[in-house]
C-alpha cells in the first residue's frame, strides 16, 4: 500500500487510473468477443506457416500451463480451497491416454476423452474424502493424495512402475498445438459463463463465507465437489494429451510436485479468481522459466521458490487484482469519499465483472 | 522374531522423526503457521555437520565424539536460519490468507532445496563413523550402535526442548504468545521477536536430528518435503501442540513403516504413509492428544 501511495504520481502518469478502469469495463462488457478474438489470434500462427519448431513447442506447453492455472483457480481461486494436489489428476489423465493408447491399441481421440472421464471420477471419490477438510488441512491431505498417487504409480505394473511408458507414434506437434488451444479456450469460457450464473455466486460465496452459504440454503458439498470435478475434468484433459505430447510418462513427471507449484504461483501472479489472471500469469511466468532455462540451465526451479514468495509478498492480489483495485481506488477519490465508493461498490455488484470479484 | 525386530528398528528411527515433527507442531501451535520448508532444515543440518566434520578431517569420517561435536554447531546455524525465515519472509504473511503462509514456506522450501542441489549436487551422502561396526545384538534383535546413539540423541534434544518451554522465561514468552498473541504483547512481550525465536528453536531441532539422519540414514538435497509430510502426520496423529503427542506419533510413524517396509517391500512405505495421512485427516483431524485448533 505504502509504495503505491508513495510512487502514485509516476503510476498515474504512466497508467492513468481511469483508462485502467476504462480498459476494464471494457473487457466487461465484451468478454465474449474478447475470447473468440483470442482463439482466432492463437490459431493463427500455424496458419501462417509457423508448423514447426522450438517456438511452437514453447506456445504448446504455455497453452497446458494455462490450463492447469485456470483449472486449479476454479477450486483454489473461485472456491477458495488451495490444492497442492492437482497435478493428481494431470497424472491419472496422463497415465490413461498412455495405457489405453499403447496397451489396448485404443484411438487417441477416445483415449484423450476417458481420461477426462476417468480424473473426474477420480475427483468425485478424493473429494468425497479431501473437501471435508479446510485451510491447513485441506492443503496438506491434497498434497497427500498427489503423493499417494505417485508412490501407487510407481509400484504397479500397468503403469511401467518407475521407469515409465514411452510411446511414440503420436499425432503431429501442430495437432496438439491446437488440441491445447482448444481446450482452453473452452475452459476459458466454461469458466467464464459460470462466473455470470448461479453455479459461479455460489462458489464465490463458498471462498467468501462458507457458513453463510450454508445458512442461505446452499448445498455447499454439491457445490465445491462439482467445482472440484471440473478442474479434474480439464486437468486430466490436460494430462491425457500431455504424456503423448511428450511422448514419455513416468511418476516423477506424471505427478510433478514442482508443476503443482508453478501452476499456483500462476494463477497467483495473475490474479486468482479471475478468468484472465491464471492465464497471463501462465504465459508471463512459462515465459519468465522457458528464458531462465535456456540460459541458466538447472535455477529454472530456484527461481520458481522465489517468484512465489515474491508474488505471495509482494502482489497477493496478481496482476489483474491489483489493477482492479487500482483503478477502483481512484474511482474511489474521483467521487470524494466514503458515500461514493459504497455506490460504486453496489453498482459493480449489479454488473458484475468478468470472472468475478477478487477476493 | 522378525517382526520385533522390525518394530526396534521403526523405534529406533521414528524417534528422529518425532524429534523432528515436535519442531514443526511447534512453529504450528505458536505461530500458527505450517512451514513446509521444516524438512530442508533437516537437510541444512546434516550438511551442516557433514561439511564441518569434512573441514575437520579432511574427510566426512570421525570418531563418535567428533561426530556428536558438530551437532551443536548444526543446532546453532539452523537456529539462525529459522530466525531469519520468520524475520524475512514468515512475519510478513502471519494474519493474511492461510495458504499464502503456505505457499511462502513452500516456496522457501523449493528455493532452498535447488539452491542446496546446485551447490552439493544429488548425490546422496552420508557421515562415516569409526566405531560403528559391529552392532550390538540383544536377545537375537540386531541393534546398530549408531542408531541407538541417534535415538537417545533426539530423545535427549526433544526433552531439552520441553524443559527450556516449561522452566526458562523465554520458554514462558513461547507459551504466551501461543495461548494469545494480543495479551503477550500487553504485558511487553516482544511478540516478533519470540516468535521468530520459536522458529530459531523449531529449525533448530530439525538441524540436530538432521546431523544423526547424515550418520544412519543418509543426505541429499532433496530429502525435506518427505520429512514435512511425515511430521504433519505425526502431528496430525498426536495434535497439534502436543509434545508427547508427537512422540509416540513418531515412534508409531516409524513402526508402521519398518513393519509395511518388512512384511509388504519399502516401495510401499511411502504410499502408506501418505495414504494413512489422509485417512488421519478424516477420521481424526484433532489428534489423539491435542485439544484441536481451529483453523
Amino acid at each position: 500500500m505504502s509504495t503505491e501511495t508513495d510512487d502514485s504520481g509516476t503510476l498515474k502518469s504512466i497508467f492513468p487510473p481511469d483508462q485502467v478502469d476504462r480498459v476494464f469495463r471494457t473487457c466487461d462488457d465484451h468478454g465474449w468477443k474478447l475470447l473468440i478474438a483470442s482463439a482466432v489470434v492463437g490459431a493463427l500462427p500455424p496458419v501462417l506457416g509457423l508448423q514447426s519448431g522450438y517456438y511452437m513447442t514453447v506456445l504448446t506447453e504455455m497453452y497446458l500451463f494455462a490450463i492447469l492455472a485456470l483449472s486449479w483457480d476454479i477450486v483454489g481461486g473461485q472456491t477458495g480451497y488451495p490444492s497442492f494436489g492437482n497435478m493428481a489428476f494431470f497424472g491419472i489423465g496422463a497415465y490413461t491416454t498412455a495405457i489405453l493408447v499403447k496397451d489396448f491399441a485404443v484411438a487417441f481421440p477416445a483415449a484423450f476423452l476417458v481420461a477426462g472421464l476417468v480424473a473426474t471420477v477420480f475427483a468425485l471419490v478424493i473429494g468425497i474424502i479431501v473437501l471435508r477438510l479446510r485451510g491447513h488441512y485441506f492443503a496438506i491431505a491434497t498434497l497427500g493424495v498427489l503423493l499417494a498417487a505417485q508412490q501407487v504409480s510407481r509400484n504397479l505394473d500397468i503403469t511401467g512402475g518407475a521407469s515409465g511408458k514411452i510411446l511414440l507414434e503420436t499425432p503431429s506437434g501442430t495437432e496438439f498445438y491446437y488440441l491445447f488451444l482448444g481446450v482452453l479456450v473452452a475452459e476459458a469460457a466454461v469458466v467464464y459463463y459460470l462466473s455470470s450464473t448461479r453455479f459461479g455466486f455460489v462458489l464465490n460465496a463458498i471462498r467468501d463465507d462458507e457458513g453463510k452459504a450454508t445458512a442461505m440454503g446452499f448445498n455447499t458439498t454439491y457445490y465445491k465437489t462439482a467445482a472440484w470435478m471440473l478442474a479434474a475434468l480439464f486437468t486430466g484433459f490436460a494430462g491425457g494429451a500431455y504424456s503423448l505430447f511428450n511422448t514419455f510418462i513416468d511418476p516423477q513427471t506424471a505427478y510433478n510436485g514442482a508443476w503443482n507449484v508453478e501452476l499456483i504461483a500462476m494463477a497467483l501472479l495473475g490474479g486468482s479468481g479471475t478468468v484472465a489472471g491464471p492465464i497471463i500469469g501462465a504465459f508471463g511466468l512459462h515465459t519468465v522459466i522457458e528464458i531462465v532455462e535456456s540460459y541458466a540451465v538447472g535455477w529454472q526451479l530456484v527461481l520458481l521458490g522465489l517468484a512465489v514468495i515474491v508474488t505471495v509478498i509482494a502482489i497477493p492480489e496478481g496482476l489483474v487484482g491489483s489493477l482492479r483495485q487500482y483503478a477502483s481506488q481512484m474511482e474511489y477519490y474521483k467521487h470524494g469519499g466514503m458515500a461514493a465508493a459504497d455506490g460504486e461498490a453496489d453498482a459493480d455488484e449489479e454488473n458484475p465483472p468478468s470472472g468475478g470479484d477478487s477476493p | 522374531m522378525a517382526a520385533t525386530q522390525f518394530v526396534v528398528n521403526g523405534l529406533l528411527v521414528g524417534a528422529l522423526f518425532a524429534a523432528v515433527a515436535v519442531g514443526f507442531a511447534l512453529i504450528w501451535g505458536v505461530v500458527d503457521i505450517i512451514n513446509l520448508a521444516h524438512g530442508e532444515m533437516v537437510m541444512l543440518g546434516g550438511y551442516t555437520s557433514y561439511w564441518v566434520l569434512s573441514l575437520v578431517t579432511g574427510n566426512a569420517e570421525g570418531s563418535p565424539l567428533l561426530f556428536l561435536a558438530t551437532v551443536p554447531v548444526a543446532i546453532g546455524v539452523l537456529f539462525v536460519v529459522g530466525y531469519a525465515l520468520q524475520r524475512t519472509l514468515v512475519s510478513r504473511v502471519i494474519g493474511t490468507d492461510i495458504f499464502l503462509t503456505l505457499l511462502v514456506t513452500f516456496g522457501a522450501s523449493i528455493a532452498i532445496q535447488q539452491l542446496a542441489l546446485q551447490a552439493w549436487s544429488a548425490n546422496p551422502r552420508s557421515i562415516q563413523v569409526s566405531f560403528a561396526d559391529p552392532s550390538l545384538a540383544i536377545a537375537g534383535v540386531v541393534v546398530p550402535k549408531m542408531k541407538l546413539v541417534a535415538f537417545a540423541g533426539a530423545l535427549v534434544l526433544t526433552a531439552v526442548l520441553f524443559v527450556f518451554l516449561k522452566r526458562t522465561r523465554t520458554g514462558r514468552a513461547i507459551r504466551a504468545v501461543a495461548q494469545n498473541p494480543e495479551a503477550a504483547a500487553l504485558v511487553g512481550i516482544d511478540v516478533e521477536h519470540t516468535r521468530a525465536v520459536t522458529f530459531g528453536l523449531s529449525s533448530a531441532i530439525a538441524g540436530g536430528v538432521g546431523s544423526f539422519i547424515a550418520v544412519i540414514l543418509n543426505i541429499q538435497p532433496q530429502m525435506g518435503l518427505i520429512y514435512t509430510l511425515k511430521s504433519f502426520v505425526i502431528v496430525v496423529f498426536g495434535g497439534v501442540g502436543s509434545i508427547p503427542g508427537a512422540l509416540v506419533g513418531g515412534l508409531l510413524l516409524g513402526s508402521v513403516e519398518e513393519l509395511v517396509a518388512g512384511f509388504i517391500s519399502s516401495q510401499w512405505t511411502l504410499a502408506v504413509s501418505f495414504s494413512l495421512l489422509i485417512v488421519l485427516l478424516v477420521v481424526k483431524p484433532k489428534g489423539l492428544f491435542g485439544e484441536g485448533v481451529g483453523e
